[in-house]
């Protein structure tokens, strides 16, 4: 059973699942940096100065770590740093929830649509749970590569 | 030692790219898409549940100006910007010597906006720009600016106004419930480019 889940048959096609959502996820967002700056500050998370940096670089950092990912280069530090980067996502939104301050995920980009307090508690939850999901994905391919570690 | 030195070398090669690529695409990006690598908002977004704004200030001089005895809209210089409904906001606007600002997008704005408002997009790279502008046109200081965006949690009319009180404006009113509110009520609406 654990072999069928770490052969390389199964860790190629979650790489490119893995790699596909990236980096759509990312060139959604660099269509539209202040749009996504405008989210990140709604997040009420990171420092005012550096709100514009972030929503400069991790569009562009999710797209080239999932480029990398899709190509086979340095894949385990791929997948780590995807994994990171859902952390961070599910903690931002997480603490959001317990808060009570609903955000738009912005995930996939900036949403033009006005939603209300009950449709953004919803889509933060299904967020959340989505990033649990694509973190079981990553952690395949950890699984799957621990080897090239070893070596 | 070596794996964790071989994950912090691929990682810190990937940021370089990705920064690299950043810093170019923003460099190349017009001035809708553009931002300052540095910004200049407070720390937390407003809080939206923020109490009621106080009561405006009422002088007989200008109450009658707006159309609704009792209400006017006197300056308010310790404050950045007060909250105004949409009667107040339709009343100033039946003046028509009142400059209206739209801090949403741009492109938000070309689909449509509060009839003779100006764009000024509190999220675009060039919104600074635009702000000192207006205050180098020479514009009475005291004069009521109505700032508006899509109502609701948005909060760009209120940093939006904040950034007007900063140069010197000190008559900035916030039309909380901002251009959904315009639209219901069937007020004057334009559309088309950015001015």
């Amino acid at each position: 059973m654990s072999g069928r889940l770490t052969s390389p048959w199964l860790t190629s096609r979650v790489q490119f699942v893995l790699a596909a959502i990236f980096v759509v996820a990312g060139f959604s967002k660099i269509v539209d940096p202040p749009g996504f700056a405008h989210e990140i500050h709604n997040y009420a998370l990171v420092p005012g100065p550096a709100v514009n940096a972030m929503a400069l670089v991790l569009p562009w950092l999710e797209v080239v770590t999932g480029l990398a990912l899709f190509f086979g280069i340095a894949r385990r530090s791929s997948a780590r740093i995807l994994g990171l980067l859902l952390l961070t996502f599910i903690v931002a939104l997480s603490i959001n929830l317990v808060r009570g301050h609903f955000v738009d995920c912005a995930c996939f980009g900036v949403s033009t649509a006005v939603k209300t307090d009950a449709e953004r508690l919803r889509d933060m939850k299904l967020a959340i749970a989505r990033d649990v999901g694509f973190l079981l994905l990553v952690g395949q391919v950890l699984a799957a590569t621990r080897r090239e570690e070893r070596a | 030692m070596t794996r964790r030195g071989s994950f912090w070398r691929d990682a810190i090669a990937i940021l370089v790219i990705a920064g690299t690529a950043a810093a170019i695409s923003n460099a190349i990006a017009g001035p809708e898409r553009r931002l300052h690598w540095v910004g200049a908002y407070s720390e937390k977004a407003p809080d939206r549940a923020k109490p009621a704004a106080a009561p405006l200030a009422v002088t007989p001089a200008n109450a009658a100006a707006t159309g609704e005895p009792g209400k006017a809209f006197a300056p308010h210089p310790a404050r950045a910007w007060v909250e105004v409904s949409g009667d107040d906001v339709a009343a100033l606007f039946s003046r028509g010597d009142v400059l209206f600002l739209d801090a949403r997008r741009s492109s938000v704005y070309r689909e449509g906006h509060i009839s003779g408002a100006r764009s000024m997009s509190v999220w675009e790279a060039d919104v600074d720009d635009k702000v000192k502008a207006l205050f180098a046109e020479g514009r009475d200081q005291s004069a009521p600016i109505v700032v508006y965006c899509s109502g609701g949690d948005c909060e760009d009319s209120h940093m939006l106004g904040q950034k007007l009180y900063f140069v010197g404006f000190d008559n900035v009113l916030v039309y909380k419930d901002g251009f959904p509110d315009w639209q219901k009520r069937g007020l004057p609406v334009g559309k088309g480019e950015p001015r």
